[in-house]
């Protein structure tokens, strides 16, 4: 439950030409965490070379190539997509033979018709937008080009066009729109340049087109409209070709991938000519079973061992054993980091304390309702284990809110019948609020307190992390380092306890002077500290600069109670705005503008929870999780173990 | 202080207004606390937060760790927050 699940190193070597049959059973096991072989390495294999993919493996990756180019046209999503029946592997591998390369032939071909269309419609439109401003032009196009004599000119302007030398000129009818075509003579091309130039004139090149402007604009766009018609058929032929093989095309790419997997397994095994050595990594339970199953695949010819393990040395492959109950948990340790294998696995603690201090944060009956109801409705449509993970984190979380709420008396911002059993966290908001207010020094003393015992279970856990991991007189240091970060915490405690006399909290103040004007709880939470520092600085000097990291490690759990009491708040000016500012003075004396104002209050009543709400989940979710990582987990976790990758897969859509 | 004693005993305030005028100061005093510390958090998270998610982006595995380097300067508003409720209650 702390520690992973124990592995157990394996090897199988067999002759080269047994590869394809203990492959298959080896990848049907979907057990065996396979550790490539790395040739330079000096041991036992030196001498050996990698081994070559077996000879399906080229036609299978061709296959699987445009069987994906496939599924991408279709755009088909790689999850969620739902199983209809398992299909049998050899019916496949005929279909994939026979049936598939005709589907891939017409869906080329409509592809590529695709593209035709919107290469030719986007030439239609370009060409309609090139005439649209000559859309009103009564004459032939072609009139404006060809000549020897004359230079056209058309385009829009700004000013008034002055010209003083013989000219044609064709203004727009349309007003507003300042268009202009003008033929002058060659000669007077200069001067026709200089005027219109002074008229910020703006050339718009003519058209290559024939016939009236106006009716090319109109073919066009019936042209246009013509393919949108085309490309819409197709889109319904890809569309119906896409819904008649989904199932069929999954089923290919699952049987295609696993086949390839299969065929590139030898790249990963050490060979010689006539044999090869596999080395991986099983859970230790499994490895007779594994054992007797890639024996029997290979009539006995092949030799498995379980070699001793080293853990500090070897690359240990890290999956999780834990509960049932604390396995959605997981998600959250593989989002900061896998633990290593010789490490404490704190998961099982996390799934603990992620929904108690959540609860904490938003302990609200109504808001802790909603999200359990959130997720049970999220859990049905969601498909696939990450979001499912996720979700039942969640639940937990949001029960753990309801049994706060209920300890806080709190439902919405208001209170319930009750007084709240834990703290009070109602505020007095409002003209009428009466009441004693919140117990905020009784709420940041719990919150201490959760603090210290969080960080001293997480020094406790360093302790047992480093007697486990390290050797000889660094073992004893380290050790001795954690229990000094305990004493250091604990000495300060007992001095401030001795000084202050604090709300939920042992007071020492009164003890008797025992010398030098200080009483027993001080000294010997002085000695404590001294002790502490010395066996800090004994295993890391360096690390007296993080000595003040405890008190604001410490009172970073404070934000439980800052978080709440602000989401608290927002609750309750909600309710204020919504009932005391507008539904009640209303309700008094019923107009037709109060039914407006009444409306307005249920309106503001409703989005300011939902929004409140939202804050609240993630503020809780955030601030509970970011407790764990950054004042628990530095105290003994260090992470980066290798996730465990079974050889395999799960089969969705086709059968064993 | 005073003023505030000469203008008591010149009538010109009451206890009352002086007592209240004591409990805005307060409140006043809190309200700098968080506030300031929050704009400080918040400016030295600014830069950690967008060179965090540049690194998330390149390597999701430092995920763990640019976290804890984002979430450093928290500390300030804690503090302040702390200073605050202390100051109030």
């Amino acid at each position: 439950m702390f520690t992973p699940e124990p592995m157990s190193k394996v090897i199988i070597v067999a002759q080269k030409d047994r590869m394809a049959g203990i492959i298959e059973e080896v990848y049907r096991k979907h057990i065996f965490h396979i550790e490539s072989f790395v040739e330079e390495e000096e041991d036992v294999t030196e001498g050996c070379k990698i081994g070559m993919p077996l000879p399906s493996a080229n036609q299978a990756s061709k296959d699987l190539l445009k069987l994906r180019s496939m599924i991408n046209a279709f755009s088909i999503p790689k999850e969620g997509t739902e199983v209809e029946a398992k299909e049998a592997p050899a019916r496949l591998r005929q279909l994939i033979e026979g049936e598939l390369p005709a589907l891939e032939k017409e869906v080329e071909g409509l592809l590529s018709e695709k593209t035709r269309l919107e290469t030719r419609k986007k030439e239609l439109e370009q060409k309609a937008e090139n005439l649209k401003p000559f859309a009103d032009v009564p004459f032939d196009l072609t009139l404006l080009r060809g000549f020897e004599t004359m230079a056209v000119f058309s385009g829009f302007y700004r000013k008034l066009v002055v010209l003083n030398v013989p000219h044609e000129a064709y203004y727009s009818p349309k007003k507003g729109e300042q268009f202009l075509i003008l033929v002058v003579p060659k000669e007077f091309r200069q001067d026709a340049e200089r005027a219109l130039l002074d008229a910020e004139f703006r050339p718009v090149p003519i058209p290559e087109a024939k016939g009236l402007p106006g009716e090319e604009i109109e073919s066009s766009k019936k042209a246009v409209a013509e393919i949108a018609v085309q490309e819409e058929e197709i889109g319904k032929k890809l569309e119906d070709l896409k819904k008649k093989h989904t199932g069929f095309l999954l089923a290919c790419n699952e049987l295609l991938t696993s086949e390839v997997e299969r065929a590139e397994a030898p790249l990963r095994f050490a060979t010689t000519d006539q044999a090869f050595i596999a080395e991986g990594w099983i859970p230790r339970s499994k490895v007779p079973e594994f054992k007797e199953a890639v024996e029997s695949a290979s009539e006995g010819k092949a030799f498995v061992a379980d070699l001793p393990v080293d853990p500090e040395h070897d690359k240990v492959p890290v999956e999780y054993d834990n509960l049932d109950f604390a396995k959605p948990s997981q998600m959250l340790m593989d989002l900061y980091s896998r633990p290593k294998y010789t490490e404490i696995d704190p998961t099982f603690m996390i799934s603990i304390v992620f929904p108690i201090f959540f609860g904490i944060i938003l302990g609200d009956v109504a808001y802790g309702a909603m999200l359990l109801a959130l997720c049970l409705i999220l859990g049905r449509m969601l498909k696939g284990d990450e979001p499912k993970m996720l979700l039942t984190t969640l639940r937990n979380a949001s029960i753990s809110s309801i049994v706060f709420g209920l300890l806080y008396s709190e439902f919405l911002g208001f209170a319930l019948p009750w007084p709240p059993i834990l703290f009070s966290r109602h505020l007095n908001i409002g003209a009428h609020a009466v009441g004693h207010g919140p117990a905020i020094p009784e709420l940041m003393m719990m919150a201490i307190w959760i603090g210290i015992a969080h960080i001293t279970l997480g020094r406790a856990l360093g302790m047992i992390n480093h007697a486990r991991q390290d050797h000889g007189s660094h073992r004893t240091k380290a050790v001795m380092a954690n229990l000094g970060w305990i004493l250091l915490m604990w000495g300060i405690l007992a001095m401030i306890w001795s000084a202050f006399p604090l709300p939920l909290m042992p007071d020492f103040s009164k003890l008797p002077v025992v010398v030098l004007g200080v009483n027993a709880a001080t000294l010997a939470g002085a000695i404590m500290v001294l002790l502490g520092i010395i066996f800090i600085v004994r295993d890391a000097p360096l690390e007296l600069v993080e000595l003040p990291s405890i008190i604001s490690h410490t009172l970073s759990y404070a934000r439980m109670v800052a978080v709440g009491l602000s989401s608290v708040a927002i609750a309750m000016v909600i309710n204020f705005i919504a009932i005391g500012m507008l539904i009640e003075p209303q309700l008094e004396n019923l107009t037709v503008l109060g039914v407006v104002f009444i409306v307005g209050g249920v309106f503001v009543f409703l989005v300011g929870h939902v929004l409140n709400m939202v804050l609240g989940l993630l503020g809780g979710a955030l601030h509970s999780i970011r407790l764990n990582y950054v004042e628990f987990f530095t105290k003994f976790y260090k992470g980066g173990g290798i996730k465990y990758n079974p050889f395999g897969m799960k089969k969705r859509f086709t059968e064993d | 202080m005073a003023d505030v004693a000469t203008a008591v005993v010149a009538g010109e305030m009451t206890v009352e207004m002086v007592q209240a005028s004591q409990i805005g100061m307060k409140a006043m005093a809190a309200a700098i606390a968080v506030g300031s510390t929050g704009i400080a958090s918040g400016i030295a998270e600014t830069a950690i937060g967008s060179a965090a998610v540049g690194a998330t982006a390149e390597n999701k595995d430092v995920f763990g760790l640019v976290l804890l380097l984002t979430v450093i300067p928290e500390t300030i508003v804690i503090f302040g927050l702390v200073v605050a409720l202390l100051l109030l209650f």
